[in-house]
């Protein structure tokens, strides 16, 4: 092949640059930018001012220039035990419902996708239909359901399993109620489209060679999943940590997360620095781990190579 | 041994008292309307190469899979060793089978691949690692012990399969299309060494084949199987050279078939008067009536140059060469009779240079097969 050896010609350079350029632009603008103006504002000290931060740098006298950084918004997160708490009970929440998600979630993706085909597309429906609705109002819904007159105390009232209203609304346990109901689909959409990829005769395979239905689950089935229920538990984990509408509507005082912590700082307390902070530590909690498990499951494939 | 202990070690399906390993008992198999296995009757003998042969959608894979326990029949029953397994689950089936796919984990090495059967018994782990590493040996692919799957070629995903569906010391292997998925020159080397190994082994085979070389090559016998129903059980050679029915004849090779009837019948041999007016003096294996339409089969190589062809002359026909195909070591000729009627196929074998040889197209020529490489078929 001639073609191929010879040098590309320039029209096609600027095509190459311009597809995998595009990307990079765009992550540029949209995150790095973004991301930088938060770092920038966390080390500002907070002022009465328009926008309401100090100057990161000025010229005084003459070409002399004073730059200000201020780690105190740092320290303060780190010695306000406040802001530690939310952290760790953000994570909690996190795990917690990732894991209930996955509970509830994987039968679930394991029905639809061993479901007869003609099913599989009302059965998937139904798990998305809830979308058409906005966010909000769902989660709004759920006061209704959980408050002391709600639906939920009528009901085993009504069936005399209890004989008060249990106090489930602004406790941690609506949170985990509310967190699960939304997050739910985000973990079995991957895990079905992991599921259904999954060869049958595989399982046939185990079969023959001895294995009974539910050892052939663990031995072949789970394992072969393991991308989707990683893919699942990462889209849940991660935006529950941050999470802020479903505390705010549903959790109770003692609800404490990273997101209503910085709702209040950026709303109520104007002190965008200590929010950015805030913002810059939870980032860094999210990545540090993400990446580590990154590297871990490369050593693992590279070890069994 | 005597001849005849010795043909009835080596065939037993020869040998009236000998019990089947394998018992298939009027097995019927229904996908809705369909009869994929439809009352069907097999035994098969303890050390066989059997093998299920038939086009796409003939049954022959539901069979297999009724044997291993992945389907379960409408209706019928189904021994192995002497003991009803019909409802028996596949996992608790002393039978092992390698799958077209090879259905390899993806996510286990070889050794662990290999080793998936054993430790579904429980065996100890010191024996399980040596019978893991015999096996590796047996199928030569030690040295990718630590591979997994997505890191073999094919011909090595075929070997693990194999090694795998070994490795339990099954009573019974089942092969779905074994060599299906590898190219023709792999194929044919491994034909011989499935055969070797088992021998070696003595385990009783079970392969499922569309492809009609690889099963006449390998198997001690062959099913021809058509719409859920066995058409002949018989030996290779005698598949090849005594089909049963028309079926089984243009199912396996070529053949020549001119339709007639019996206008004389003696002992093992009719005499044929086919419709294109010559007659003809075939093997048959039982007396007809006389004026039962019949069929003619000749195989192509049976056919050759006749040298004294007579107007009234019995097996005898006159046409001209219409086409030759040349294959290296023989020619296929095929010669046009009557313009309604198909083509007579001839295979000489090439014994002189191309070249130098005597027919050519457009020529007449005279043809003639002796009456014991022919047969009568009914339908």
């Amino acid at each position: 092949m001639s073609t191929a050896s010879a040098p590309l010609s320039r029209d096609s350079r600027l095509s190459r640059f311009v597809n995998i350029g595009i990307p990079y632009v765009w992550l540029g603008i949209f995150f790095l930018l973004p991301l930088l103006i938060v770092l920038r504002i966390s080390i500002a000290e907070p002022a009465l001012a328009q926008p309401p931060y100090t100057a990161l740098w000025e010229w005084i006298d003459q070409g002399v220039l004073q730059i200000h950084i201020n780690l105190q918004n740092f320290i303060l997160v780190w010695e306000d035990s406040i802001y530690l708490d939310a952290f760790l009970n953000s994570l909690w929440v996190a795990l917690v419902c990732t894991l209930l998600c996955l509970l509830l979630g994987y039968p679930m993706a394991y029905a639809l996708a061993t479901s007869p085909e003609r099913w599989r597309v009302p059965l998937l429906m139904l798990i998305i239909l809830p979308f058409w609705t906005s966010f909000l109002i769902r989660v709004y819904a759920w006061i209704g359901i959980l408050k002391p007159q709600g639906l939920l105390n009528h009901a085993l009232m009504g069936i005399g399993l209890i004989d008060e209203p249990l106090a489930i609304l602004h406790t941690q346990i609506a949170v985990y109620i509310g967190v699960v109901y939304s997050y739910l689909p985000f973990m079995i959409l991957p895990l079905y489209a992991n599921l259904t990829r999954l060869d049958p005769t595989l399982l046939e395979a185990a079969a023959d060679l001895g294995c009974r239905p539910l050892r052939a689950f663990w031995r072949v089935t789970l394992p072969l999943s393991s991308a989707g229920i990683v893919a699942g538990s990462m889209l849940v984990f991660i935006p529950v940590v941050g999470e802020f509408v479903i505390p705010d509507l549903l959790g109770g005082p003692e609800t404490l997360m990273v997101g209503k912590l910085l709702w209040g700082e950026f709303f109520g307390n104007k002190d965008w620095p200590l929010a950015s902070a805030l913002a810059v530590v939870l980032l860094a909690l999210l990545v540090v781990p993400f990446v580590l498990m990154q590297r871990i499951e490369q050593r693992i494939e590279e070890g069994s190579r | 041994m005597n001849a005849a202990a010795e043909r009835r070690l080596l065939e037993p399906w020869q040998d009236p008292k000998a019990a089947p390993f394998v018992r298939i008992e009027r097995l019927t198999k229904q996908f809705g309307d369909l009869y994929a296995v439809d009352d069907l009757s097999l035994d098969i003998f303890q050390g066989e190469f059997f093998s299920l042969l038939g086009s796409s959608g003939c049954g022959k894979s539901t069979l297999l899979r009724m044997l291993a326990g992945l389907e379960y029949p409408t209706s019928g029953r189904l021994y192995i060793d002497g003991v009803d397994v019909t409802e028996v689950p596949p996992y608790a089936r002393p039978v092992n089978m390698m799958f077209q796919s090879y259905a390899l984990f993806p996510h286990m090495t070889v050794e662990q691949n290999v080793e998936f059967g054993l430790r579904q018994e429980r065996m100890p782990r010191a024996e399980r690692a040596e019978r893991v590493s015999e096996m590796l040996e047996l199928l030569r692919i030690a040295p990718l012990r630590k591979r997994k799957p997505d890191q073999l070629s094919g011909g090595q995903r075929q070997r693990v399969a194999l090694a795998r569906s070994l490795a339990k010391h099954p009573k019974l292997l089942l092969l779905d299309e074994p060599l299906g998925a590898l190219d023709k020159r792999l194929r044919e080397n491994t034909q011989f060494e499935l055969v070797n190994l088992q021998e070696r082994l003595g385990i009783t085979f079970v392969t499922v084949t569309h492809d009609q070389e690889e099963a006449m090559t390998m198997s001690t016998r062959i099913a021809i199987m058509d719409a859920g129903q066995i058409m002949q059980v018989d030996t290779p050679t005698a598949i090849y050279e005594f089909p049963s029915c028309r079926f089984v004849a243009e199912f396996i090779g070529s053949v020549n078939l001119f339709e007639g009837k019996v206008v004389e019948s003696s002992g093992d041999e009719v005499l044929v008067e086919s419709r294109i007016g010559r007659s003809m003096r075939v093997r048959a294996f039982h007396p007809y009536a006389l004026g039962t339409p019949v069929t003619v089969a000749v195989r192509p190589e049976k056919v050759r140059l006749c040298l004294d062809y007579r107007e009234d002359g019995v097996n005898q026909l006159r046409g001209v060469v219409e086409d030759i195909a040349y294959l290296g070591d023989v020619s296929i000729y095929r010669i046009r009779i009557d313009a309604a009627l198909p083509r007579v196929q001839m295979t000489l074998t090439n014994i002189q240079p191309r070249t130098e040889q005597a027919l050519t197209w457009d020529q007449e020529v005279a043809i003639e097969w002796s009456p014991n490489s022919a047969m009568a078929l009914s339908e």
